[in-house]
């Protein structure tokens, strides 16, 4: 089910600026995972503001063209939940504990004590945060501040959750694992994830949206979407231009302690031989 | 410059976040710093020029000591890049925040041309530092840092949000620094990226020092697996990748591996070669 769909849709930051988004046709379906990938200024985090709604907050922004938001399962509004790039704005710090913190975004929907008491322990739980809960967001550390925005993120339980560069400040393990939660959550619901790592992307993506200068120039399957004329704009790791066949089967074949990284090796490998 | 820590601990109450770090960096080394979420990194950092004071122990700079130092003062050894760059940010246009710290402490013109060469900052000197793109306003917060040309700079995860291309101009900045004896200290999760530029590492975890000492030093010891999982770090995928492909030496970047093959071929068909004399003779 379609939820949310762009159509000519272009955002330029002020009325003299190159469009920061240009012309845009995009659907995002429900239960979907989609990556944007794309260097640093071709649109990735304007795309996830205008898919949240908030092209308005810009006063100069000039915005043309069609966006359409779909209803939630309830018949209610699409609920979305966005983590931003730059977290740290998102932590209230009106509130004394990391629990208080998370729990926020429940207590605004006005949702029962004991059922965002539950939405609070789930979220602490699949983030791995437990440890965190009675600590004051004050003092944690930025990769934990980016957790707990993450967690409070996933308690609102939206319809579509946006994630720009979610796992930016974390340290590999919790890389690793919040890429396994991520797969997982996007059962529940839809994911919008901007993002270079293409660990994450072949582990969570349903779909890769590769941006250019405000432009869309691949949409589709990880395996059809990378490929050498979007390449270029992608974080491939230079290694997989030159380990060999030979060498790629010792890899996957390496112990216990690599088999995290072992399908992506394989994966990346398969994809990205023919393509760089 | 030299830096070194003695005995350092440091706690934000009642939170312990150091405890009893020691370690020692010689003048013009590149160090990387890494560990788990919330392992000190970032505390570690900010002692280095007195933003935050130590608890018990001692931070020396070269010879200066940084208790009873002014951070305005130690500025002037250490300049700190931070975390989040919007933080720092805080002129009017990009040319005027790259210009602060030479107008206020020192670098000079060349130092300020290079930077703005490296990061590729000269259409951007008259924009607003909040109208660029995330990876840009971190640059011109790294860029702001180094022109003031300090014997060390220290950097807080800074390929954070950078894609491919602004890192390769990070790249470029350390190999520059690097060549001009300025000792540089990163923080960071990104080892992939960065252990080909360092020399030194320090892996933390829960606020203790788990490792310190050189790269090439770590790598050859038996435990560094176990050593990087305590500290939450994955293994460096070029590391991985030597030990998988059994290449006896560390790698650490692509060049490195596709050496390291070439090497080894060369010595399997020699081997190869070797024994089909015997077995003719």
């Amino acid at each position: 089910m379609k939820i949310v769909s762009l159509a000519g849709f272009s955002v330029s930051y002020t009325k003299d600026s190159p469009p920061a988004l240009d012309r845009i046709d995009l659907d995002l379906n429900s239960r979907e995972s989609v990556v944007v990938s794309g260097l640093s200024g071709s649109g990735k985090s304007t795309l996830c503001l205008a898919v949240a709604g908030l092209t308005d907050t810009f006063p100069a922004m000039t915005v043309s063209g069609e966006i359409n938001r779909g209803e939630s399962a309830d018949g209610k509004p699409l609920r979305v939940g966005i983590v931003l790039q730059n977290f740290y704005s998102q932590i209230t710090y009106l509130r004394s504990t990391v629990m208080e913190e998370i729990a926020f975004p429940c207590e605004n929907l006005g949702m029962p004590r004991e059922e965002t008491a539950r939405r609070v322990s789930d979220a602490l739980n699949r983030i791995r945060i437990c440890h965190l809960a009675e600590r004051s967001p004050l003092e944690l550390s930025g990769g934990e501040k980016q957790k707990v925005v993450l967690a409070a993120a996933i308690a609102g339980k939206p319809d579509l959750l946006i994630l720009d560069e979610p796992l930016s400040q974390l340290d590999p393990e919790s890389t690793a694992y919040l890429g396994n939660v991520l797969s997982e959550l996007k059962k529940e619901m839809a994911l919008l994830i901007a993002e270079n790592d293409p660990y994450l992307t072949l582990k969570v993506a349903d779909r890769l949206v590769v941006l250019s200068e405000g432009k869309i120039i691949a949409d589709g399957s990880p395996e059809t979407a990378i490929s050498p004329s979007t390449a270029t704009c992608l974080d491939l790791p230079a290694w997989t231009k030159c380990v060999s066949k030979a060498d790629e089967e010792s890899i996957a074949g390496e112990n216990q302690a690599t088999r995290r990284y072992e399908l992506n090796y394989r994966k990346a490998l398969t994809l990205l031989r023919g393509s760089v | 410059m030299k830096v070194k820590y003695e005995n350092v601990s440091f706690n934000y109450n009642p939170t312990a976040a150091l405890s009893n770090v020691s370690c020692e960096f010689d003048s013009g080394k590149t160090v990387v710093v890494a560990g788990h979420n919330g392992s000190g990194k970032s505390t570690f950092l900010k002692l280095m020029n007195g933003i935050l004071k130590p608890t018990e122990g001692r931070v020396t700079l070269g010879e200066i000591g940084t208790e009873g130092k002014r951070t305005s003062e130690l500025a002037r050894l250490c300049a700190l890049s931070f975390q989040n760059p919007d933080d720092q940010l805080f002129a009017q246009t990009v040319k005027k925040e790259l210009r602060f710290g030479i107008d206020n402490i020192g670098g000079g013109d060349g130092l300020y041309d290079s930077i703005v060469d490296t990061f590729h900052l000269s259409e951007h000197l008259y924009s607003n530092p909040y109208a660029l793109v995330y990876a840009m306003r971190r640059l011109v917060v790294i860029g702001a840092t180094a022109t003031m040309g300090t014997p060390i700079l220290a950097l807080d995860e800074p390929t954070a949000g950078l894609s491919i291309r602004e890192k390769g101009y990070l790249g470029n900045l350390i190999s520059f620094l690097k060549a001009k004896g300025t000792t540089v200290v990163i923080v960071t999760h990104d080892l992939n990226f960065l252990l080909p530029y360092s020399d030194e590492m320090l892996l933390l975890s829960h606020g203790e020092v788990q490792f310190s000492g050189g790269r090439d030093e770590f790598f050859t010891r038996k435990d560094a697996r176990d050593v990087m999982r305590r500290s939450g770090i994955g293994y460096p995928m070029y590391a991985r990748i030597s030990s998988a492909l059994d290449l006896g030496k560390t790698a650490f970047d692509a060049e490195e591996i596709v050496e390291g093959v070439g090497k080894k071929r060369a010595g399997t068909t020699r081997r190869t070669n070797g024994q089909h004399q015997l077995e003719g003779a």
